[in-house]
């Protein structure tokens, strides 16, 4: 079978994607998209920079470019450098894998006060995404409201010592900012009671292996659910472990109420079983949810999905991974969600051979292919200085300096 | 000889080493390669010698595409003593309490339907230095030489 497919988001699912149409039919010329320089989304820049087994999958994804024929176009924004309607015009089928990016708010007054900073945000600024925000100064008692793996990601970096990072590949800015932070108190609350926390227990089990921290779990409560005492189990065990510097409290069955402060975060007020409760903090990290960037109308796209969960939009036009979804589930996830998909899409796959394919992008300055970022990986693993695995280019402006820089020895 | 890779996995890395190993050595061998998830315990040949690669989820699980088989030869029982099997497993020592122990926990359950395991588990740690298939390509030639040898002996 011959034709032409774009998936926009280089990211797992659109990977994954690529992966399954290819190795079904070899022959099709499968074309991944990316606003950035740089392929595979969320593995680089939200999988956590200690969690580097978990980015092993990237080895699958490069294969998919060095051995399956897909290309790469890095720092090509669809919505903003070429309009959706162009790319369904110039390709067989067009599938949005662009995830979902923006952090879900509180919805509570005062969840825009100074101080509030979603997971995102804070994570693409840990692990250099080059259109994040600056590292915040949180102060000495940052509070995170949400429960899940993303919750606890964060939990867990911003408690961990200096030499705990060692083999990641967290920067050297991100790592000075850690090392000064001068935290004292992590308090980690959950709406639901600790049995229903969406964390996986095994996240929870890691935080046992902090060195300069105190944990206490409050109220974590009982419960006969199988799956659910996993959780409480985890979470039992590591009640009261160590006696290290930073304080770490979890507390469950916390609603926000509101967030208090005078220009800055001084508080959050939360609805409880047994009435008001305020927790004082000088931070606010949320860690609730993402969704949908500007760029793609996606909530309309879904909306009006001719079978949204097959992953069909519109004729020609599909939808995987978080984009389809929702901001939930894990690598694995994406990669079953995709094999299926390219069952759905190839079913009824019919190409014209006077589409232009790639030639879309034709005129477009600053197109990193695949062997561009081959160069900017190199130059990162190549620049790791000791104890860690890579230093990320961290500007679109150094990763086009390095992605187009020829070779000029031989 | 003949030769059946059955792999099972989660995210796909054990799928992509059981690839590797099948291009590796199917110019010596007639290589069959298998997910877990499509090959039932009745599928098994005493003629064929298994290379089972596998990884680990959750906490010390079987990966998902292992565990219908685990589910099936708990159902069915089979007797699998002429049945010759080496493993290889993926996992990460990120997770030291339950490092590798999905395919510590297939190998047993080969072993308990009485089958013979050949040579070492050799096991590949997501966090550390090594490439997957720089432990297995020399894993692979080691036990197919010494099952060579041990039904060679029989036969
Ligand atoms: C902080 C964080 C940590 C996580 N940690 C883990 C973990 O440890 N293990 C795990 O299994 N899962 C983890 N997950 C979940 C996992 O990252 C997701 O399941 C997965 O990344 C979703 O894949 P995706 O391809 O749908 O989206 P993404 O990974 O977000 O990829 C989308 C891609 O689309 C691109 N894009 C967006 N808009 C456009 C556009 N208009 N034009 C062109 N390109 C565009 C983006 O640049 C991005 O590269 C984590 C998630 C987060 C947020
Ligand atoms: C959520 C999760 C849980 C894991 N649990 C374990 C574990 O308990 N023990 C282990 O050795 N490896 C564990 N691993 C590591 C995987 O086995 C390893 O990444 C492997 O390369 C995955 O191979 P696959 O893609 O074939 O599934 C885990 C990985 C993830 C993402």
């Amino acid at each position: 079978m011959s034709g032409k497919i774009a998936i926009v988001g280089a990211g797992p699912s659109g990977c994954y994607l690529a992966q399954a149409l290819l190795k079904k039919a070899p022959d099709l010329q499968v074309d991944l998209i990316d606003q950035l320089p740089v392929p595979y989304g969320l593995v680089r820049y939200g999988v956590a920079a200690d969690h580097q087994g978990t980015k092993g999958v990237a080895r699958q994804f490069a294969r998919v470019f060095e051995r399956q024929g897909a290309r790469f176009f890095g720092n090509v924004a669809i919505g903003r450098d070429v309009t959706l309607d162009d790319l369904r015009a110039a390709y067989d089928a067009v599938v949005l894998a662009a995830g979902l990016s923006t952090d879900r708010r509180l919805a509570v007054p005062g969840d825009d006060l100074p101080g509030v900073y979603g997971a995102g945000r804070l994570t693409r600024a840990l692990f250099e995404h080059p259109d994040a925000e600056e590292l915040p100064d949180l102060g000495a008692h940052p509070v995170i409201v949400g429960n899940g793996n993303v919750a606890i990601d964060l939990l867990r970096l911003l408690a961990k010592a200096p030499e705990e990072l060692d083999g990641s590949d967290l920067g050297e800015g991100p790592s000075r900012w850690l090392a000064q932070s001068g935290i004292k108190t992590i308090t980690i609350t959950g709406r639901s009671p600790a049995a229903r926390a969406k964390f996986d227990a095994v996240m929870v089990k890691e935080l046992a292996k902090l060195s300069d921290v105190r944990i206490e779990v409050v109220g974590a409560g009982d419960s006969d659910d199988p799956a659910e005492l996993k959780t409480l189990e985890a979470l039992t065990a590591i009640h009261g472990h160590g006696d290290g510097a930073k304080r770490i409290i979890f507390r469950f069955g916390l609603t926000p109420k509101a967030v208090e402060g005078e220009g800055q975060v001084q508080a959050v007020r939360f609805d409880t079983e047994s009435g008001e409760e305020v927790i004082p903090c000088t931070s606010v990290l949320t860690a609730i949810g993402f969704e949908a960037a500007p760029g793609l109308p996606r909530d309309a796209l879904v909306a009006e999905a001719a079978d949204a969960e097959e992953g069909r939009l519109a004729p020609g036009l599909f939808a995987a991974g978080w984009f389809r979804r929702g901001p939930r589930g894990t690598i694995p996830e994406n990669r079953a969600d995709a094999q299926a998909l390219a069952s759905v899409i190839l079913d009824d796959f019919s190409a014209d051979p006077t589409r232009m394919g790639g030639q879309v992008f034709d005129g477009l300055d600053n197109i990193v292919d695949y062997s561009g970022w081959s160069r900017i990986d190199a130059a990162e693993t190549g620049a790791a200085p000791e104890g860690r695995c890579r230093t990320k280019l961290a500007t679109r402006e150094t990763m086009l300096g390095v992605a187009g820089a020829r070779e000029t020895t031989k | 000889m003949k030769i059946t890779i059955l792999y099972g996995t989660e995210t796909g890395n054990a799928e992509m080493l059981a690839e590797d190993i099948q291009s590796e050595i199917e110019g010596d061998h007639e290589v069959e390669i298998s997910n877990l998830e499509d090959f039932a315990p009745a599928d098994f040949d005493a003629d064929c010698f298994y290379l089972l690669v596998c990884s680990t989820y959750g906490d010390g699980d079987l990966p998902a595409s292992a565990q219908p088989f685990a589910d099936a030869m708990a159902a069915e029982k089979p007797d699998l003593a002429a049945i010759h099997f080496a493993i290889f497993g993926l996992g990460d020592s990120e997770y030291d309490e339950t490092f590798n122990h999905g395919p510590k926990k297939l190998a047993e359950l080969m072993i308990a339907h009485g089958a013979h395991q050949v040579g070492e588990r050799v096991a590949h740690d997501a966090s550390g230095s090594d490439m997957a298939e720089d432990l297995a390509f020399p894993w692979a030639e080691t036990v197919i030489a010494e099952v060579s040898e041990k039904l060679g002996e029989a036969a």
